[in-house]
């Protein structure tokens, strides 16, 4: 009996028979999830692709990794079932009791033991995974897409624990006593002395594997993520090796994900959030920061939801469905029925605990992914996750309070915190500092806007009195600067209201560039700036922006007059990275248009 | 060989150097074989270094001084 009410599905739901097939049981573990069948489907494909799908490690090592990183999770469920599902693939009993109590002397070849010790470090210790971790296995003769294939099985095996801790089915057969079980802490691939602990050395640009290229234009996983999501996350990129995997990825991204019939979209990115955050994966966290934002959270409230959920907006429920996927995808043991019996106290429907179980398996299928690939941020994070104690409210959750790993702000670095603190204490001179410091930022957003500098030094003085007005309000969740920028912004958009002139710079759908093409093919000159006074120049130029259309001139003049890097542009723009990616090529473009009748090998023209 | 099509898809993210290294490599090839790619790529780069090197918009600080006085005089007097 799971935690969960399920239905009966029809004899020939998909899943259940492909199960029949190539297991000979269906698994209660799905039986527990009936009341959302296409979670089932999403679940079924990625499992056959991971597990079935060809590729260069065998079924049995596949399984053994599974059944290791259960027994590492202390996970009954999974254990029972895959210690089953060795037996059929014609492990002895003798050789299964070997393989969970010290695989290191169960016979195994070094590659086999090698990849077991991958997979528990990176299920148990993932943000530990390093380079040396990669060379270890590399040295044991595994090439790239065996090590691969090893990661996406540790990252299924984190699914489906999950899933089960979270749905508690019952075991599919007798339950094997994990009592007996005795798993060696990870071995550290340096305890040779050839590699270097800790995480991997700073500078290193690149993921831990090989991937081959895929077309953008004609790969349908790619294509599906420039469509839903807006840009293809490296985190997928990296896996092309298997683009089976892929497509089973992007269906269940599709389908558990981007659905909207149960839980929010934003509810469910919420939860990759406090999820990925508590597990330490910034890449994570930045890349669903930024999908919030697309979906009109501004990026001081994600960042606090990631921070600490109790102290931003949410409403009360919503706080207690973070508490819930916390507490299940970080400390699986202490989940119980009541955490289950809280949410649905807190008016969650059977459908929505049960999804809210599914998106916590996939944040940490996600997070296992990106750890063990190595792959780097799609997108900056303007903070540093580190470990702390969580808090939250005792009568909330009692054993949260026990140790559970959370991030923290510990690196915001606001150079202006200082000054803010002693303006906000009155200080009139602070505050005078502080827009010395960042008039010229202040007057190239109005410009940006406005499009007219003699006006946006007008505006100027309203925005920075505003500020003063304000000042009381700022509540150091993001950088002063940004907030000083959005104010600039309001003043701007408050004048073209005036002037009937508005032209937003919101983002909405995710924008497509196919709209706008090069037409200008002629070669430029070498240093072709040389043949004009700098004066002219800087005219050119500034007719150039002048004349862009609002929302790419903004990102224009952020980016490369004031040279904010592009993720700092979306905070300041409340935009997408994505969404100013788009904007900065065709703006760039754009003026690449405007000044090739000047540059083009074409042109002579005298030194001025 | 990636397409002309291909190449503009991962164009703006090239630029930025922020492609992982199969793209890039395809990228580059590309750039190596297509000339009207090439002249797109090098005057796109020009482009930016240009507009980035141009100081545009660059509020003298006497006026930026004087608007900020004018703020905190008006501050320091208080409510009208």
């Amino acid at each position: 009996m799971s935690f969960l009410r399920t239905v009966q599905l029809d004899d020939k739901f998909g899943p259940f028979v492909e199960f029949q097939e190539t297991l000979g049981f269906v698994p209660n573990l799905f039986h527990a999830q009936t009341l959302l069948p296409r979670v089932i489907e999403a679940q079924t494909k990625l499992g056959s692709a991971v597990c079935l799908g060809e590729g260069t490690i065998s079924r049995t090592q596949k399984e053994q990794i599974i059944l290791i990183v259960a027994a590492a999770r202390r996970d009954i469920y999974c254990v029972t079932a895959h210690r089953k599902i060795l037996s059929s693939l014609g492990k002895s009993e003798a050789q299964l009791d070997r393989l969970l109590t010290d695989y290191r002397r169960a016979g195994f070849s070094e590659a086999d033991v090698a990849l077991l010790d991958f997979s528990a470090k990176l299920s148990q210790h993932a943000p530990s995974v390093h380079s040396g971790d990669i060379e270890t296995l590399r040295g044991c003769g595994l090439d790239d897409e065996s090590i691969l294939e090893a990661v996406q099985v540790t990252a299924l095996a984190r699914f489906l624990c999950t899933l089960s801790a979270g749905l508690a089915p019952e075991p599919d057969f007798e339950p094997w006593k994990l009592s007996s079980l005795a798993i060696s802490p990870p071995r550290e691939p340096g305890s040779q002395g050839t590699v270097a602990q800790g995480p991997r050395a700073p500078g290193k640009k690149e993921p831990y594997l090989r991937a081959v290229y895929q077309s953008p234009k004609t790969f349908g996983p790619f294509r599906f993520f420039q469509k839903n999501l807006g840009f293809i996350p490296n985190i997928f990129r990296a896996q092309t090796l298997r683009p089976d995997v892929l497509e089973a990825e992007a269906e269940a991204v599709g389908k558990i994900l981007l659905t909207e019939d149960v839980l929010t979209r934003v509810q469910k990115e919420s939860i990759l959030l406090v999820v990925s955050a508590a597990n330490l994966n910034s890449y994570c966290v930045a890349v669903h920061c930024d999908m919030l934002r697309g979906l009109g959270i501004p990026s001081e409230e994600s960042d606090q939801i990631a921070v600490d959920h109790h102290q931003s907006n949410l409403s009360e429920a919503d706080r207690a469905l973070l508490d819930f996927t916390l507490k299940l995808g970080v400390r699986p043991l202490e989940f119980c029925r009541e955490d289950v019996d809280r949410l649905r106290g807190h008016g969650f429907t059977e459908e929505q605990v049960l999804e809210s179980v599914v998106m916590t398996a996939l944040t940490n299928f996600l997070n296992t992914l990106q750890m063990g690939l190595g792959v780097e941020p799609d997108f900056e994070l303007p903070f540093v996750l580190g470990q702390n104690k969580v808090h939250l409210p005792a009568a909330a959750n009692p054993p949260m309070e026990r140790g559970l790993v959370a991030p923290s702000l510990t690196g915001v670095q606001d150079p202006d915190a200082g000054l803010v603190a002693q303006a906000q204490a009155g200080k009139l001179e602070a505050f005078e500092e502080l827009v010395r410091r960042h008039s010229q930022l202040i007057y190239r957003a109005l410009v940006a806007i406005l499009g007219d500098p003699v006006e946006a030094q007008d505006a100027m003085q309203d925005a920075l009195l505003s500020a003063f007005k304000h000042l009381a309000g700022f509540q150091s969740r993001s950088k002063f600067s940004t907030w000083l920028v959005s104010i600039a912004r309001n003043t701007a958009f408050q004048r073209l209201r005036g002037r009937k002139e508005v032209e937003s710079l919101d983002g909405g759908e995710y924008e497509e560039d196919r709209e706008f093409r090069p037409r200008q093919v002629k070669a430029w000159q070498d240093n072709p700036e040389q043949f004009y006074s700098k004066s002219e120049i800087r005219q050119l130029v500034e007719r150039g922006i002048l004349g862009l259309p609002t929302k790419y001139r903004a990102v224009v003049m952020l980016r490369d007059i004031e040279q904010l890097s592009t993720d700092e542009v979306s905070r300041q723009l409340g935009l997408t990275v994505p969404t100013v990616k788009v904007r900065l090529l065709r703006g760039r473009l754009m003026l690449r248009e405007w000044l090739s009748p000047h540059f083009t090998t074409s042109v002579r023209r005298a030194t001025s | 060989m990636i397409t002309c099509e291909e190449f503009f898809l991962e164009f703006g993210d090239y630029l930025e150097n922020r492609t992982s290294p199969e793209v890039r490599k395809e990228l580059e090839l590309h750039v190596s074989q297509c000339r009207v790619c090439q002249v797109l790529y090098d005057s796109t780069c020009k482009t930016v270094k240009i507009v980035t090197e141009s100081g545009s918009f660059d509020l003298p600080k006497s006026v930026s001084d004087s608007i900020i006085d004018r703020v905190t005089a008006r501050l320091r007097a208080g409510p009208t």
